[in-house]
């Protein structure tokens, strides 16, 4: 084995057994031993007490709900969008990507605002001035948390649906046309079954996604006494922290995700019948006639309630001197003005993130060019274990990081527990596989020979890779870096029970201030925070330089 | 009756005029081949024919019955033809049997009677015994025999198929070519099939529409396109041609003089309306040449032929592959014999037949 590839497989084994195995090596003891010793009473507990028993069937409702929705509103907007000539296309596919870019936690926060029982705006409304309180809404409730939760979901149903809906090649349903079918016979005999794998698909990605959010599910749930396991196992680390219990529900909850994403993966791997044959042509635009002003209103509609309604409301809330329905005859800057000069924690709370996101990304993606170099370019053997093992936290639920880390480092002599490190560690090992599965998409798309060329020409192994393989690769993996940067800066789920003052992050404080019940500096803290996203993510997009280069085949 | 009428069909896609005031007429049973290079709107004319499309002028009719009109047509549901697409578009989510006999399902075909159908159409294109297997379970060549089935068991008046055999290898497409012929003998089908391809056109047609830029230039059987080319563009899409400049030294229709290649006049027929003096090309095909080695005691006898040296020969087993550089130093290409042994540097002449020539004005 020639020393490079050595020496790139030795850190790829240590980076990945420090990041996933080992923690989660660690979970497991943790989950199924009490004082060093072996006992399945953490397990036994956690499927029979009530109060995780419920946790376990909310988070199971809350998922399917979510999953459900996301098909209803997401295939319809996919079809329209791909299929039929409703107009404002481009508006409806921003408005599915904002609202999945929107961090559910500000959704949450501005739905609280609304439709709170008591304080919520429209609530007051309808009981106040319009007298019909029968039509008040407790976003405190199970259908207030699937509400929330489908806002950041359905984007991956539609992302899915239209991509599978414009690769099914238009002679496939000519095809059936041809015979004498009608164009309703043929949606049903041959689109259907062809894109059902991918709806199917993006709607297990949807469940497995809705139940891990644990910033929306303690904003709506915990009000609203709707325990969910992200909420559960937070609540087993009040003191005294049950670190056992703690690791048996991070396992179930993995066993939850496992399942899901098992079965969307086989469902993918059917979906490969999808993209057939080399030039395909598009099929004809459904002429929707009149009915398309009513299909845009649907996708207005979601826009609406999932874009509009948030952002205008958390502007509102932030602006106003206090919350209410006459909130306008008051504004004010002075909540911006305590969050940004006189809350000292914004500040940290925003370099954290920044730095954090930044590193995370940079890390996953330089993991995942070695991994995927390793796979692609050697024949070494275990480089496969390598590639499944940094896929492996794609079943991992952010909080059960959190928890498998705790759990890692509190038996390692080195205190990094309320560091930056183990946050970091957290973000990298959260996110390796976005890092792999770009970088290995990027190489894949470098021909062998490139990088032969350049061996036979005299330069070695780093001075190849520096100078014609990352060039190549370039746009591939600052792709990947982004994909990695734009959920961290604004995570959660594990950064919530690894803070501590010094390592907060800008979702944890816009939490710990929401805890604290002061709803219109938390809306000024985020309008900036999601200034702060959007603007380092306009920055990184530019200092990422240009346009992707053309493919590079072989 | 299944004849197609195309009558002065224009089709645009926005600036781009795809099929311009095309007229066509197609008989019952024949088996007609649109020739053409890419972009040229064959496959544009057969979805106009299938209905996929809507005609921006003329009229597509079948028997009287008029299907394609600007104001309106019969959708491809309700026009019973059939069509197999370049890349088979067999459904990969049904089984052999479920693809085939997914027509009759939709004509409401008793299930008895369409087991029976369905077997005797696989039957018929050698799939026998594969109704349970998954087209990803197939090769290529059983996979277009899928969708041929699928088109011929509702039995079409009308079968439309769009470079059928483009994604089949060699070996293959000769196959299937000899094959679909003979289908079309037996079943009477009117055939309208699309291709690039010329030796397939020539194999397959009862005729041929070669078409260039959305017009079609000639329309005739096999032997009277590749013989007696229409036009320059024929000329020059079927097969190896040389076309070589000429003037008219005298225009006198069948005995005119042909002023080519730096040599004598020969002796040419010349299309009516062309004048002394005029310009001209002349097409002539490589194995419509016979070259003879200029010896010293034949030095005389250039009567009637073009002069030249051999510049390069290149020998390809059945015939052997010759240019010669003509006096005035236009390379022809010629195909001889395998036997007949040449050298670089050799004078040679070349002769034809006078009506294995094609004289175009420009």
């Amino acid at each position: 084995m020639p020393r490079v590839e050595a020496l790139l497989l030795a850190a790829c084994v240590v980076a990945l057994a420090l990041l996933v195995v080992l923690p989660l090596t660690f979970l497991l003891w943790g989950s199924m031993s009490a004082e060093g010793r072996p006992t399945l009473e953490h397990f036994r507990e956690a499927l029979t007490s009530r109060l995780y028993v419920q946790a376990l069937r909310n988070s199971l409702v809350l998922g399917t709900w979510t999953a459900l929705l996301s098909v209803v509103i997401g295939v319809p907007l996919a079809w329209a969008v791909s299929r039929t000539n409703v107009p404002g296309k481009r508006f409806i596919h921003l408005t599915a990507v904002v609202s999945y870019v929107t961090p559910p936690y500000l959704t949450a926060i501005a739905f609280v605002n609304l439709f709170s029982p008591n304080a919520g705006i429209v609530n007051r409304f309808l009981r106040d001035v319009a007298g019909a309180p029968a039509l008040t809404f407790n976003v405190f409730s199970m259908s207030g948390l699937v509400l929330v939760t489908v806002l950041h979901t359905f984007p991956f149903v539609y992302l899915l649906a239209s991509t599978a809906l414009t690769s099914v090649d238009a002679s496939m349903e000519e095809s059936a046309q041809i015979l004498g079918a009608s164009r309703w016979r043929t949606a049903l005999a041959v689109t259907a079954p062809l894109v059902a794998p991918a709806i199917l698909s993006g709607a297990l990605i949807a469940f497995v996604n809705a139940i891990a959010l644990f910033g929306s599910q303690a904003i709506i749930g915990l009000p609203g006494r709707v325990f969910t396991l992200p909420t559960r196992i937070y609540a087993l680390f009040d003191y005294p922290p049950q670190y056992g219990l703690a690791s048996a529900m991070s396992l179930l909850f993995v066993g939850i995700t496992v399942a899901a994403l098992y079965l969307q993966r086989r469902y993918l791997a059917r979906r490969s019948y999808v993209t057939l044959a080399g030039k395909s042509n598009r099929p004809q635009l459904v002429d929707l006639g009149a009915a398309r002003h009513a299909v845009f209103a649907f996708g207005a509609m979601v826009f609406v309630i999932a874009v509009l309604a948030p952002y205008v409301t958390l502007l509102a809330v932030s602006l106003s001197k206090s919350w209410g329905l006459q909130f306008w005859q008051n504004l004010t800057l002075q909540h911006y003005r305590f969050v940004l000069f006189e809350y000292d924690v914004t500040r940290r709370a925003m370099w954290n993130s920044l730095l954090l996101a930044s590193a995370a990304a940079t890390l996953t993606v330089l993991i995942g060019s070695l991994v995927g170099w390793l796979d692609l370019r050697t024949s070494l053997r275990g480089r496969k274990l390598l590639d499944y093992a940094s896929l492996i936290p794609l079943g991992l639920p952010g909080i059960v990081v959190a928890v498998a880390l705790i759990q890692f480092w509190l038996r390692m002599p080195v205190p990094i527990y309320g560091t930056l490190l183990i946050i970091l560690l957290a973000y990298t090992g959260r996110y390796v596989p976005l890092g792999v599965r770009s970088a290995n998409s990027a190489f894949r798309q470098i021909d062998a020979s490139l990088e032969e060329t350049a061996r036979i020409t005299g330069a070695g192994w780093f001075r190849t890779f520096r100078s014609v393989t990352l060039p190549l690769a370039r746009p591939g993996l600052f792709a990947g870096w982004l994909l990695v940067f734009v959920p961290a800066v604004q995570e959660l789920s594990a950064s919530i029970l690894l803070f501590s003052s010094e390592s907060i992050t800008l979702a944890v404080a816009v939490y710990n201030l929401y805890e604290t019940g002061s709803l219109e500096p938390v809306a000024a803290l985020s309008i900036v925070t999601m200034l702060i996203i959007t603007g380092a993510i306009l920055l990184a997009t530019r200092l990422g330089g240009g346009k992707p280069t053309t493919t590079v085949a072989g | 009756m299944a004849g197609i009428v195309i009558d002065r069909v224009t089709k645009r896609f926005g600036t781009v005029t795809a099929v311009r005031d095309l007229t066509l007429d197609i008989h019952d049973r024949e088996f007609v081949t649109l020739l053409g290079p890419s972009g040229c709107g064959k496959t544009t004319l057969l979805r106009l024919i299938a209905g996929f499309m809507t005609p921006d002028a003329g009229e597509i009719r079948v028997g009287a019955i008029p299907l394609s009109t600007p104001a309106g047509v019969v959708p491809p549901e309700r026009r019973g033809m059939g069509m197999v697409f370049q890349n088979y578009a067999v459904w990969p989510h049904k089984t052999v049997y479920q693809n085939v006999a997914f027509g009759l399902e939709v004509r409401r075909v008793s299930k008895a009677d369409a087991r029976a159908r369905v077997a005797k159409v696989l039957e018929s294109v050698n799939l026998a015994g594969l109704e349970a297997r998954y087209p990803s379970e197939l090769s290529g060549g059983q996979q277009q025999r899928v969708a041929l089935a699928r088109s011929l068991v509702v039995e079409p008046g009308i079968l439309l198929l769009d470079e059928p055999l483009s994604n089949l290898d060699a070996k293959l497409r000769e196959r299937m070519r000899w094959e679909l012929k003979d289908l079309q003998r037996r079943t009477g089908i009117t055939f309208v099939y699309v291709t690039h391809d010329q030796s397939e056109a020539l194999a397959l047609s009862d005729r041929i529409a070669v078409m260039h830029a959305g017009e079609v230039m000639q329309f005739a059987a096999p032997r009277e396109v590749y013989r007696r080319p229409a036009n320059r563009t024929v000329a020059d899409f079927m097969g190896l041609v040389n076309l070589l400049s000429g003037r008219v030294v005298r225009a006198a229709g069948d005995a005119s003089l042909v002023a080519l290649g730096g040599g004598q006049p020969l002796t040419l027929a010349v299309p009516p309306g062309i004048a002394e003096s005029q310009a001209v090309q002349v097409a002539i095909r490589p194995e419509s040449l016979t070259l003879r080695v200029l010896t010293a005691a034949a030095a005389a006898d250039t009567a009637e032929a073009l002069v030249g040296k051999v510049a390069d020969v290149t020998f390809l087993g059945n015939i052997t592959d010759c240019h010669v550089t003509l006096d005035d130093g236009t390379r022809v290409r010629v195909q001889v014999d395998a036997r007949q042994d040449l050298d670089v540097g050799q004078r040679v002449t070349l002769r034809f037949d006078r009506d294995t020539a094609s004289v175009f004005t420009g």
